[in-house]
């Protein structure tokens, strides 16, 4: 008896609680409807991590909603390495937000299939005098623009120690893959960790090695005519490029917990002078010299020329990045107010806001005169030509496969002839 | 008997609540999910009849295989590790000892905190350069014990495991104890009295007076098991190379990652049916037993 009469009183405040809640759900919604007519807009967007270009990006929403005290702007920062994964979800459950962050080539694609975007065509002359035509190409698809770039990311960088490197008998970065594993085995040698890697979120081999590798192996092109059926991963030359993280892998050449640690990890052991290299995208400059008091201890280049390679060895791989792009279907208030702040968010101001702080972008802003001395190295060493990176080419599935196997040949498991196999085998068998 | 026969629909109004929500978060997306996994369907574009294409896929499919094998080290490591530990403890917890109800508290914190914590916290005790096992297995001058944990194929898994243990054992902990503490005392007091003491009271008396709890415990932890996905997606990811995938991990990465949310479909439908497979299976040897 005494235990139901207990249970009885837990029943009854649980229903008590539950009616009150709904209660107040009700009246939370009332509220909403009676307000004046505001247009909202939500935005999702990555850029949540103490990045120099998030702070640009976020100042400028800011501005924008003191200029428009009518639209109001709702952000949904989501951490980089989930934003991909939600906008995904989001854009399955047909859910995108109002104004989105989109990356460009096989990332848009499935948006674009879907329908889901806004075509910016009519709104393109805003940026006609700024933003050059291959800046433009990578979020354009069946014949329309659906994004408008804020920064080039060159993925590529070998950030490097310039006092390890001299130990070794290197005063230059070395030229040729040859030196380049020469400097290797010795750093090694000396005790000393040659690459800093963190690969836990496995696209690192993938973007910040293979794109480069490859590229050096067998040209521009190639990833390109895989799309096309004119080339197949399993060609030997390409998978020569592949042959290299195996290489790396069995001089020993990364640090050992390279598969656990998280990309800013691997950036953090190198600038703790643990490594003597670290290759990574040219934003992380930012953490590595231009905010960093001892930054003039790091050099940058890029990955030396192969053996009877075909590529051009000045090449960088790099894409734009972070495209803004509006959601289909708004009302017309919404696109108003969309369009309103697309003109204002991406306008001269931004791109020249980015470049003070060392990030190099994709437009023809002059650079000012107080542009750091890092930022003019980086796009000396980053303007002859550009070279594409490996998952904005090639689909998502496909990409998962070569960057389970490249981290498989990290821990000796497979080999590049098996890899280049599979990963053509998973793209044969696209449906 | 006869007063419930009165109450019928009193009662179902009763459940009615419960039910609706159940069928609306359980039993339906269930079904939506038994549809999509016969679909080939990105998410985004149409999605298209593909009949049993998706299974026959993930039949072929080397790494499913491999995530099976990994849900099953983790059913065994689980059970074997999670339920006699727990047993153990709240042997220990019963006897009164002083400050028990804090040693109890102690062994459900890990269920409470969130899995999230629960793996950083493992991330950082194996960590290879400062992490705290090597650390101590350094100072014990056992250098040439310490391993690189979760990034070295064959120690990743079992590193895993005992994370996963660790976690759980003290809910095991509490749902033994309930049933310790539920044991009428004059069956140990006539144990007592005919001179059972110590470890045979143990195995002849309290193990089987909690029989059907141990049971329960036992199917718990299975189909704990197969739904086992944050603290690897967390600790390792899956990798290296697919090295600690388990089920939950393969259908995330392939819905979610890839975009095949028909073939994810298909991956958690076949979770579902080998969790039903393996609970039936114990429950038919338990009762075989009776």
């Amino acid at each position: 008896m005494k235990t139901s009469k207990k249970l009885r009183t837990m029943l009854l405040t649980g229903t008590a609680a539950l009616l009150l809640m709904s209660t107040v759900a009700c009246g939370s919604g009332e509220k909403d409807a009676a307000e004046p007519e505001k247009v909202t807009l939500n935005i999702m967007h990555p850029w949540t991590s103490p990045n120099v270009d998030n702070e640009v990006y976020k100042e400028r929403i800011a501005e924008f909603e003191k200029q428009h005290p009518d639209i109001i702007i709702k952000q949904d920062g989501v951490a980089a390495t989930e934003y991909k994964t939600k906008l995904r979800t989001l854009a399955a459950a047909n859910n995108l937000s109002d104004i989105n962050v989109v990356w460009p080539g096989a990332d848009l694609a499935p948006l674009v299939a879907g329908d889901l975007l806004m075509p910016l065509d009519d709104l393109m002359d805003n940026w006609k005098d700024i933003l050059p035509e291959d800046a433009l190409s990578g979020f354009n698809q069946k014949g329309s623009q659906f994004a408008v770039p804020t920064k080039q990311t060159f993925v590529d960088i070998i950030y490097y120690n310039k006092e390890m490197f001299a130990g070794v008998g290197y005063d230059q970065f070395p030229a040729t893959y040859d030196e380049f594993i020469d400097a290797v085995k010795k750093l090694k040698e000396a005790g000393i960790t040659p690459i800093s890697l963190g690969n836990k979120e496995k696209w690192p081999l993938q973007s910040s090695f293979l794109s480069i590798i490859g590229d050096r192996y067998v040209g521009s092109d190639f990833l390109q005519k895989i799309l096309n059926k004119e080339a197949k991963f399993t060609d030997p030359e390409y998978v020569k490029a592949i042959a290299v993280i195996d290489e790396l892998s069995k001089l020993g050449a990364f640090n050992t917990d390279a598969n656990n640690m998280d990309s800013v990890q691997g950036q953090d052991y190198f600038i703790q002078g643990k490594a003597a290299m670290h290759i990574s995208s040219s934003t992380v400059d930012g953490r590595i010299r231009i905010n960093n008091e001892e930054g003039d201890k790091f050099g940058i280049a890029l990955f030396p020329s192969v053996p009877g390679g075909s590529g051009d060895p000045v090449k960088s791989a790099g894409v734009v990045q972070y495209g803004i792009s509006i959601k289909k279907g708004l009302s017309d208030e919404k696109k108003a107010a969309a369009e309103e702040f697309i003109k204002f968010f991406v306008n001269e101001d931004l791109y020249k806001d980015l470049i003070s702080k060392g990030v190099v972008v994709p437009a023809n802003v002059e650079i000012p005169e107080d542009a750091s001395p890092y930022l003019k190295e980086m796009l000396e060493l980053t303007n002859k030509g550009t070279a594409p990176v490996f998952d904005s080419v090639i689909p998502t599935q496909v990409t998962d496969v070569m960057q389970n196997g490249l981290q498989a040949l990290t821990i000796g498991r497979g080999t590049p002839e098996e890899l280049a196999q599979e990963v053509q085998e998973a793209f044969d068998s696209m449906k | 008997m006869h007063t419930l026969k009165h109450t019928k629909w009193a009662i179902f109004l009763g459940l009615a609540p419960a039910l609706i929500i159940y069928i609306c978060i359980a039993i339906f997306p269930i079904g939506l999910s038994v549809y999509y996994s016969l679909m080939n369907w990105d998410g985004i574009t149409p999605m298209r009849f593909i009949g049993l294409d998706n299974f026959v896929d993930i039949f072929k499919d080397d790494i499913f295989w491999l995530s099976v094998k990994n849900n099953i080290i983790i059913m065994f490591t689980g059970i074997a590790g999670q339920i006699p530990l727990g047993l153990l403890l709240a042997l220990l917890l019963n006897r009164g000892l002083k400050g028990s109800s804090f040693f109890r508290t102690i062994g459900f914190l890990p269920v409470v905190i969130s899995s999230v914590m629960v793996s950083l916290i493992w991330g950082m005790v194996y960590n290879t350069e400062y992490g705290m096992l090597n650390n101590l297995l350094g100072v014990l001058g056992l250098e040439s014990w310490q391993q690189n944990w979760l990034g070295d194929p064959f120690w990743s898994m079992i590193s895993i495991s005992i994370a996963y243990i660790w976690q759980n054992c003290g809910l095991y902990m509490i749902i033994l104890l309930a049933a310790l503490q539920n044991i009428p005392d004059e069956v140990n007091e006539a144990a007592a009295l005919d001179g059972a003491t110590g470890l045979s009271r143990i195995m002849r008396i309290t193990i089987p007076m909690i029989r059907g709890t141990l049971l329960v415990s036992v199917v718990y932890s299975i189909s704990n098991s197969f739904r086992v996905f944050d603290l690897i997606q967390i600790m390792t990811g899956g990798g290296p190379a697919h090295a600690t995938e388990v089920m939950t991990v393969y259908m995330y990465n392939n819905s979610f990652m890839n975009m095949r949310f028909g073939y994810g479909s298909a991956v958690s439908v076949l979770i579902l049916l080998f969790s039903l497979i393996v609970i039936t299976i114990v429950n038919r040897l338990a009762r075989e037993k009776e």
